[in-house]
């Protein structure tokens, strides 16, 4: 006869859901995740969802700041920046974002990631954008 | 019995809602087919096992971007699997059922309470009844607004925002019965996931009632509003699985939920709620 498994393996799913949700919380308060995501069961609890975060991206060169158009072919490490904008993610977006053509001239001195989250007045509802991360990748130390 | 209910309704939920990226779509269909058609492989772990081991490769490959039950298909169906290698099948699913929805909604309402900033005050819920494309159709019906007035206030709360505005805003007022209902949503939202989350983690075997009764209503209510089916038809399948065998016509109701909940996702929300008395469109 088979012999069945010990009791407290069927606490396993239970402890997933536990270690998951806690590791979520640490990261929603320690690297700006998006309560929504993560598996905190943190969705419907905030406006904070990643749909409404934004990002802009800059190259800059001697003497000039150009934001930088996003290509489709980017919406999926966007996204995931804009759940999750730890700052390997974004370098390892400003990396991808340095190959892109620019009409400048000039060599290519850092690019420039900004990653914002909408908040509303308790008050009168009013938006305004709250900088979550920043930061400047350079290439001209390299 | 129970277990093979619920095994069944997971495996239909599958089929109805297909999830993940085409090869984890594919295999996880495949398997939802098979476990349907084929009584043996309902009952082995083995299928259970590796449904698990797909809806967790889901997750790997999307992090962090899936929705919440995604991660809760995967302790699902780990359950499920480590149920049919346990001493009493039936019993061990019961209880992880229970543990399962009491910590989903533990969470679930640590987040509204304790964690977040913008839940207890309302604004959540007077925000995303305009903004939240689920929610809207809602916002527009309750606030009794007109196209115009609703895409102003929408317009404003929805810009693009880098840093405070230039000017404060001057918002026109929220209506009186849209702040109602986001307030009244709010308090509902929390004391329910609440009042779930102590039903399922207290191990009183008196309140089997109680938590049927709960998570039936908030199936039934919380669906109709934010049409997450994926979510509902899994809450339903455990909730099944925990359910007291005795309880017969408890466990019909649970399908009746499950059938609510399809219903609640094809429903045009927008043109039946914009021919609503309250509705000015």
């Amino acid at each position: 006869m088979r012999r069945a498994l010990p009791r407290w393996c069927e606490l396993l799913p239970a402890l997933l859901l536990v270690a998951v949700a806690l590791h979520q919380i640490f990261l929603a308060r320690t690297e700006a995740l998006s309560p929504w995501s993560g598996g905190g069961f943190g969705m419907f609890s905030t406006t904070d969802g990643w749909g409404a975060r934004h990002l802009h991206a800059f190259a800059l060169r001697p003497g000039l700041r150009r934001e930088l158009e996003l290509p489709e072919e980017l919406i999926d490490p966007v996204r995931r920046a804009l759940a999750l904008p730890t700052e390997p993610r974004l370098r390892a977006l400003a990396e991808t974002l340095a190959t892109l053509p620019t009409p400048d001239q000039g060599p290519l001195e850092a690019i420039e990631i900004q990653v914002f989250a909408r908040r509303y007045d308790p008050v009168t509802l009013a938006p305004s954008g709250e900088l979550l991360r920043g930061v400047v990748v350079r290439f001209d130390e390299r | 019995m129970n277990a093979e209910l619920a095994g069944r309704l997971t495996l239909l939920a599958l089929l109805l809602h297909p999830v993940g990226p085409w090869p984890v779509r594919a295999a996880l269909l495949g398997l939802a087919g098979l476990g349907l058609l084929w009584p043996r492989a309902l009952a082995s772990a083995g299928l259970w096992l590796a449904v698990a081991a797909l809806a967790a490769l889901r997750v790997a490959l999307d992090w962090p971007m899936s929705d919440n039950h995604a991660y809760l298909l995967a302790y699902w169906s780990l359950a499920l699997g480590l149920a049919r290698l346990a001493g009493a099948p039936e019993a061990s699913l019961a209880r992880s059922a229970r543990l399962l929805i009491g910590l989903a909604f533990a969470f679930a309402a640590l987040w509204k309470i304790g964690l977040s900033p913008d839940f207890l005050d309302g604004r959540f819920f007077r925000v995303s009844l305009l903004v939240d494309q689920r929610l809207a159709p809602w916002g527009q019906a309750l606030g009794g607004l007109d196209a115009e007035d609703f895409a102003t206030l929408r317009r404003a709360l929805a810009q693009h925002v880098d840093g405070p505005l230039p000017r404060p805003l001057e918002l026109p007022a929220l209506p009186a019965p849209l702040a109602l209902a986001a307030a009244l949503a709010t308090v509902f939202t929390a004391a329910l996931e609440t009042t779930l989350a102590l039903a399922f983690l207290v191990p009183l075997r008196r309140l089997a009632a109680v938590r049927d009764g709960l998570l039936l209503a908030f199936c039934a209510s919380t669906y109709a509003l934010a049409p997450v089916e994926g979510f509902g038809w899994l809450l339903v399948a455990m909730g099944v699985a925990q359910c007291e065998p005795e309880r017969r016509r408890t466990r019909l109701l649970y399908l009746l939920a499950f059938a609510l909940i399809g219903l609640y996702a094809l429903l045009p929300w927008d043109e039946l709620l914009a021919a609503s008395p309250s509705s000015r469109r």
